[in-house]
């Protein structure tokens, strides 16, 4: 119920970004500095998720990889099943770089949708905007990228992420099955292109 | 000193681990291996696959099993930790995700082909092609090892070395293919059984 509740919510508030969760009863509360996405910030773990990729009709899957190396540095990595490495990306501060990429999947458009998509994903802490609540849901706004960024919590857990562009929702990254620092399941959904990547963890 | 003797002493050993074969005996292994995959019509075998990547703690370790039946019929169904299964069929790949079913055709794609042609190779070890790689044969403890270095750089793009572990009998017990920056895939067989009868229906899809 509650789930369902974030999730029309996520795609109802930004139909007028701040205005809505003021409007359904969400206050605007005393500014918090930060937040944090404790879902990949273990540096003792490997993450390893078994990956299901939706793309203009097409599926594809794999494993998806991550390793985090220090403070703001994590690396990316995608495999198939059979263990041919797909890409593999390293992440710090503000830098993003390719380590290797598959020769066929070079391409510019692709791989800086990949890169935004995974900085949601990776990156915290994150300086807050504003901040509005109810009850033991809370929003925050944040910035990457320069585009607005929507964190949903419910009762401290990380449950979705929207990124909204022009006062519309481009992309959902929801956060399933999640207990403290883990989301066993995590969805990325793209609204103005066909792609949609399932993560399934397996370790 | 003590710790440089131990370093001489690991160094030299791991020297004496692996040696080279005369070309007397890389001939020998070649015919013996190419003997047995002559009279090998069937395989089936439990195989656990080793992901190492260099930047990770610990390899990603996944299981299942294999079914190969000549002369170009293979089954490759992952278990654990998640149920995956590529069968290899006509110059199609038929790929059930999880109960998700969908198929690649290689026929269009000539390197695609080639790489499909190898994975079956691979499986008997039979990869003795002097024009396709650079092969290097060496003795590591009871068991031969041979690298197939992919001449070809569409290939050595992906794989610097196919190296193939057999037993003595010729058979392949493991295949580590080694991407250009050293992270591997190994795939160590068990359980193998060679030529029981199979039926085409292993294969469905």
């Amino acid at each position: 119920m509650t789930r369902c509740l974030l999730i029309s919510l996520g795609l109802l508030f930004l139909v007028s970004c701040g205005s809505y969760p003021k409007r359904n009863g969400f206050q605007r509360e005393a500014l918090q500095p930060s937040i944090e996405n404790l879902y990949f910030s273990n540096e003792t773990k490997d993450y390893v998720y078994k990956a299901n990729i939706e793309v203009y009709g097409k599926t594809f899957g794999g494993l998806f990889i991550v390793k985090k190396l220090g403070d703001n540095k994590h690396r990316v990595a995608f495999t198939t099943e059979m263990g041919n490495k797909l890409f593999d990306f390293s992440f710090e501060n503000e830098e993003f770089s390719v380590n290797y990429i598959l020769e066929e999947l070079d391409r510019k458009m692709f791989i800086n949708i990949l890169r935004d998509d995974f900085w949601v994903l990776l990156k915290s802490p994150m300086e807050v905007e504003d901040v509005y609540g109810q009850n033991n849901f809370h929003i925050f706004e944040t910035m990457l990228d320069r585009h607005s960024h929507f964190y949903f919590f419910e009762n401290e857990q990380l449950k979705k992420v929207v990124r909204a562009k022009g006062g519309k929702g481009k992309v959902d990254f929801l956060f399933e099955d999640t207990e403290g620092p883990t989301a066993r399941q995590i969805q990325i959904i793209h609204h103005n292109i066909k792609l949609k990547i399932n993560l399934k963890s397996i370790k | 000193m003590r710790n440089l003797l131990y370093i001489l002493f690991f160094v030299v050993g791991t020297v004496q681990a692996q040696t080279k074969m005369t070309s007397a005996e890389a001939n020998a292994l070649k015919e013996k291996v190419k003997a047995l995959a002559l009279t090998t019509n069937s395989i089936v075998s439990d195989f656990t696959q080793y992901k190492h990547m260099d930047f990770l703690s610990e390899d990603i370790v996944t299981k299942g099993n294999m079914a190969f039946k000549s002369p170009d019929l293979l089954k490759w169904a992952y278990e654990e930790p998640f149920k995956y299964q590529v069968i290899f069929k006509n110059e199609t790949l038929y790929i059930d995700d999880e109960g998700k079913k969908s198929n690649v055709d290689l026929g269009s794609n000539k390197m695609f082909k080639e790489l499909n042609a190898l994975i079956v190779k691979s499986v008997k070890g039979d990869m003795f092609d002097d024009q396709a790689f650079d092969i290097s044969y060496f003795k590591v403890d009871h068991h031969d090892e041979v690298y197939f270095a992919p001449k070809d750089t569409r290939f050595s793009k992906f794989i610097k070395t196919f190296q193939i572990t057999f037993n003595e009998q010729g058979d392949v017990v493991q295949v580590k293919m080694v991407e250009p920056s050293g992270d591997y895939t190994k795939i160590v067989f068990s359980n193998k059984v060679l030529n029981a009868p199979l039926d085409d229906k292993m294969f469905a899809h």
